[in-house]
């Protein structure tokens, strides 16, 4: 019964009413569905790569809506775990050979390590504040990185990061059935994003969100329960980086780079926070816009995805994924309500 | 049930179908020793360079200008007789991020299947690029950046450096000490590109008898250079040489100016373009020495071209707008000699060749894909002497080729 004292109004309505349950059922499976489709579909249509670009940066982003939308978080150092991981995973494969599922996994323990002190120190802080001291653990990583030139290769990065998997040539040279190993580790992250958003430890980071001296009056360690889905966000945001790594053989400072935490925030606010979906969406166009751009030889990068996100901020605060579910909503209410009448 | 096993069947047919289209795609790849053939009917020259950043002017859109002199100029050479029927220019900007040069890198040879890629500034960028093309065994012609690392221990078959290192840049400092500027401070960037042009540039300063008093890190990127500056000169040596690049550069030579060391020292510059000298003002840079591979008023035939350059440009060639036509120029050469654009057979083509064009003199092609030729010592002419635009530069000595390089690097291997 504790559950339910915590379920917003919005669960509620699915607690009491089975049909409305089944009809969620539907929706989510369906979702679900188009949403494998189009992970399959997606080196089909562009180039491979790419594909895999969006896949790692989804998973990025969906790791900072974890944060910024279901435990209110905004880290604005995400670049930190992104980037640890995929350095630790292209050293890992470098030195040893090992399989690059292997090596990713190595990355993403880093990052979870290194995202202990740095979320401990970090989550006594909110807001503003918390944002800014993420920002300062990431710059600090940032800097060691490009000192330690012996490991981290400095300025001229991780060159030469094989992608082997188990001598099998074809996933090991080309991108198009790499991606469909690699990519199955991303849908693992987000199966384990999902799974943590809707369990009780996910319903209690909501009421963190939404009332965190209510969620301490009723006994919940807040300190705790930020410091656990930091890390789970940072062991995610360290898988996407390690695909990332392999995925383009080579690691840069750009990976550690401030640039990289806001465009994470920026993927997530463009697809709409606290929905998972909006990751996804906001990357894909994100990564899309880049894409087209750099060959249309259209300068301003900056002046398009700045002006989206604006718009976006300016016009449909809940994002591109949030809108559009809320349009939904309404149209559905409409026809409900008309039919009644 | 029924719903399961049609998704099933309609995702096999998927796969089926994606197996079947990844084996053609397989099949247009490179042919080997195939002659008087091109792959896919047509040569395609990737400019793969700053569109938008500090690195513009320099390169930029002019680098893929200078190109297509340099296709025109092939195809009025050869005219029916050109194996290279067919010559498509593609262009990318890579921001000088390595991670998006990587990428551009990979579509221009996998999707609008680039057989080679020119220019590239930014040391990372480059060495970033030319992994990518070692991976997918095609052609890089690197101009752009510095990094000795792109013929040493990162060096691979695909990858020749065009147009001048950091060893080639530091040579400058042993005219200078033969000069009577034997005490130096050198300031440089405390990253990659900084450090290697203070060994570098150490190295040659000692190597000609002269001493480095002091060598002084700065943050990179930079503003406040007035305490280095001071530093600098606490030693009261002959020369200051600074190792920054573009922005910063600017910066350094302006508080340099400001600080009335100019009246005391010399300053020596690591790496300038004529395109620096054409932002800051010719005023600001007066008197100071550097290295540079080429300049457009060196002789009739520099003129000429940069005439022709200026035609379509509206501007006069930095060294690097220069070498990407020689590059792209000697590419087409060495095709039509091959007799086919594939990578093996041009590579072969190109190595051990002697080349005398517009940007290189004595120049060849040496075993670490390295190219050695004449570079020179020059000085900023002081205003008075500016007797047209652009026309910015006194060049003091000519360095020939084998005094300008450092032998073959040994660290690499091919």
């Amino acid at each position: 019964m504790s559950e339910t004292v915590l379920e917003s109004p919005k669960e509620t309505r699915y607690l009491l009413d089975p049909a409305a349950r089944r009809s969620r059922m539907i929706r989510r499976t369906v979702l679900l569905a188009v949403g494998l489709i189009a992970t399959f579909l997606l080196p089909w249509m562009i180039y491979p790569p790419v594909a895999m670009d969006i896949a790692a940066w989804a998973l990025f982003a969906i790791s900072v809506d974890l944060l910024l939308g279901y435990t209110g978080l905004l880290s604005f150092g995400h670049a930190a775990f992104w980037g640890s991981s995929a350095y630790v995973t292209g050293l890992i494969a470098i030195k040893s050979g090992l399989p690059f599922p292997v090596a990713i996994l190595g990355g993403m323990l880093a990052a979870m390590i290194i995202a202990v002190p740095i979320g401990w120190l970090s989550v006594r802080r909110a807001g503003i504040y918390f944002a800014m001291v993420t920002l300062a653990f990431a710059q600090m990583i940032y800097f060691v990185a490009n000192q330690w030139k012996d490991v981290t290769g400095g300025e001229n990065g991780l060159q030469g990061v094989p992608s082997n998997f188990f001598g099998i040539k074809l996933v090991e040279s080309d991108s198009f059935y790499f991606y469909y190993v690699a990519v199955l580790l991303i849908i693992l992250g987000a199966w384990a994003a999902w799974r943590i958003v809707h369990s009780p430890f996910g319903r209690v980071l909501q009421s963190i969100r939404d009332n965190p001296a209510r969620a301490r009056a009723l006994g919940y360690d807040v300190e705790k329960y930020k410091l656990a889905a930091f890390v789970l966000s940072a062991g995610l945001a360290g898988l996407a980086g390690g695909v990332f790594a392999i995925s383009h053989g080579f690691v840069s400072l750009q990976e550690l780079d401030w640039t990289t935490s806001g465009k994470v925030v920026l993927m997530t606010v463009i697809g709409g926070m606290g929905t998972l979906w909006g990751g996804p969406v906001g990357a894909a166009l994100i990564v899309l816009l880049e894409d087209a751009l750099a060959t249309s030889g259209f300068d301003g990068i900056g002046i398009i995805t700045g002006s989206i996100f604006i718009v976006v901020v300016l016009l449909f605060r809940r994002g591109i994924w949030g809108t559009a579910t809320l349009l939904i909503e309404k149209a559905r209410k409409a026809i409900v309500s008309r039919k009644r009448s | 049930m029924g719903i399961t096993k049609r998704t099933g069947t309609a995702f096999a047919t998927l796969v089926a179908g994606g197996v079947l289209l990844a084996g053609c795609a397989g099949g247009g790849g490179p042919s080997t020793g195939a002659t008087s053939e091109l792959t896919n009917d047509k040569v395609v020259i990737g400019v793969l360079n700053d569109q938008s950043g500090v690195y513009k002017d320099l390169s930029g859109p002019n680098s893929v200008e200078a190109v297509r002199m340099a296709i025109a100029d092939y195809q009025e050479k050869y005219g029916d007789d050109a194996v290279a029927s067919e010559i498509e220019v593609v262009t990318a900007d890579h921001q000088n991020k390595p991670d998006v040069a990587n990428t551009q890198a990979q579509a221009m040879y996998d999707r609008q299947n680039a057989d080679i890629i020119l220019d590239v500034p930014a040391s990372s960028a480059a060495l970033a690029v030319s992994t990518v093309a070692a991976e997918k065994q095609k052609l890089y012609i690197n101009i752009g950046a510095a990094t000795m690392e792109l013929t040493g221990a990162s060096c691979n078959k695909y990858t020749f450096h065009w147009a001048y290192n950091t060893q080639m840049l530091a040579k400058g400092a042993t005219g200078l000490v033969e000069d009577g500027g034997e005490t130096w401070s050198i300031v440089y960037p405390d990253y990659a590109f900084g450090q290697d042009m203070l060994k570098s540039f150490s190295e040659a300063v000692e190597g000609a008898g002269g001493t480095v008093n002091e060598s002084i890190a700065t943050p990179f990127p930079n503003d406040n250079f007035a305490t280095f500056i001071t530093k600098a000169q606490s030693t009261n040596p002959d020369v200051i040489g600074t190792m920054q690049a573009g922005g910063d550069l600017i910066n350094f030579v302006k508080q340099f100016n400001q600080s009335g060391a100019r009246d005391t020292t010399t300053l020596a510059v690591g790496l300038m373009f004529i395109t620096d000298i054409h932002s800051l003002g010719v005023e600001e840079f007066a008197g100071t020495t550097f290295t540079d591979a080429w300049y457009w008023n060196y002789d009739d035939q520099n003129r000429e071209w940069a005439d022709r350059f200026m035609e379509i440009t509206d501007t006069r060639p930095s060294f690097a707008h220069a070498a990407n036509y020689s590059a792209a120029f000697q590419y087409l050469e060495a095709i039509q000699r091959a007799g086919t654009d594939d990578a093996d057979a041009v590579v072969a083509e190109l190595e051990g060749q002697k080349i005398d064009d517009v940007f290189l003199r004595n120049g060849e092609i040496r075993a670490d894909h390295s190219v050695a030729h004449d570079t020179y010592l020059a000085k900023v002419k002081s205003p008075g002497d500016v007797k047209e635009e652009w026309d910015y530069e006194e060049i003091i000595t000519t360095l020939p080729a084998a005094q300008a390089y450092a032998p073959v690097q040994e660290s690499c291997s091919l």
